[in-house]
């Protein structure tokens, strides 16, 4: 049981390292691309005003909520790795 | 002399990287059972190769009964392998049916007179002088010597998701120093030529009177 629990915290800080990473690069990606989408465009919003709306966007996409996937892949994996070493 | 210890750093590397995954991931053999045993172990040197002291219901003996399965392989030698839950611990398997495993394996055991063949699917190494044994995962009875171990999709999904992994990270953050990292460097070098020409030329009017 002691494992189980070493996992899991083991775990929870590894995938939560991996979690903010993966955030704030995917958020980075999205800031370069509103940002080049502004040159192209040229709209009337100033750069900040812009970039400001666009990342409000984003925090909403479904593009964000899949980055939680960092914490359900594992679990799913785990979940079929012991199905098939014991039960299969 | 610096290419030579550069090669040796990067074979020295990569067989590290090679010997982690040979031992980890999980290799297929045929063989034939030929009898299982249960022996005291301590292992006090070498614990890296056999699972930790605390996977199974008593954390705190050190000494403990491990499984065995002995076996004739079909190329003609023998193997030993042990037969021990890995828990919720390294490698992940999450092997928690040993003694199931040790009840099959018993099963199919044989004689050399009338052989019966498994395919038995393990990770780790034999080593006579470490006394270190490859770890069973899992018996299955096969039609003969020559039956086909199939495919290992699980190593090359594993090994190509690592590499992909791998490669998308290093181009990123070489990517990232280009940009970001580089440039600075070059200006800081650039700031302390300026300061260095900017002194010696300082000390120079001092030499040169005119």
């Amino acid at each position: 049981m002691a494992g189980l629990i070493r996992l899991m915290v083991i775990g929870f800080i590894v995938l939560s390292v991996i979690y903010v990473c993966l955030s704030l690069y995917s958020r980075s990606v999205r800031k370069g691309k509103l940002r080049a989408d502004w040159h192209e465009e040229q709209p009337d919003q100033s750069l900040d005003a812009y970039l400001e709306e666009g990342l409000k966007e984003y925090d909403k996409s479904l593009r964000r909520k899949l980055i939680l996937s960092v914490y359900v892949i594992p679990l799913i994996l785990v979940s079929v790795v012991i199905y098939l070493t014991n039960f299969a | 002399m610096l290419s030579l210890f550069r090669w040796t750093f990067w074979i020295t590397v990569w067989a590290i990287v090679a010997s982690f995954f040979h031992y980890t991931l999980p290799q297929v053999d045929i063989v034939r059972v030929t009898d299982t045993y249960e022996s005291r172990e301590n292992p006090t040197s070498f614990t890296l190769f056999w699972a930790p002291a605390d996977i199974g219901p008593d954390g705190n003996e050190l000494a403990r009964d491990v499984f065995f399965i002995q076996t004739r392989r079909a190329k003609g030698d023998v193997m030993v392998y042990r037969n021990e839950d890995t828990g919720w611990g390294w490698p992940p398997y999450f092997k928690f049916d040993t003694s199931n495993l040790q009840a099959e394996a018993s099963d199919l055991a044989s004689t050399a007179a009338e052989p019966r063949y498994v395919a038995i699917k393990h990770y780790g190494w034999r080593n006579e002088f470490m006394s270190i044994f490859p770890n069973a995962i899992s018996v299955r009875a096969v039609d003969g010597p020559d039956a086909a171990k199939g495919i290992p999709w699980l190593n090359i999904i594993i090994l190509t998701t690592l590499a992909a992994l791998v490669y998308g990270i290093w181009v990123r953050w070489r990517r990232f120093r280009k940009s970001r990292i580089d440039p600075r460097v070059e200006a800081m070098e650039d700031d302390f030529a300026d300061a260095t020409g900017a002194v010696s030329g300082w000390f120079g009017s001092w030499r040169k009177k005119p």
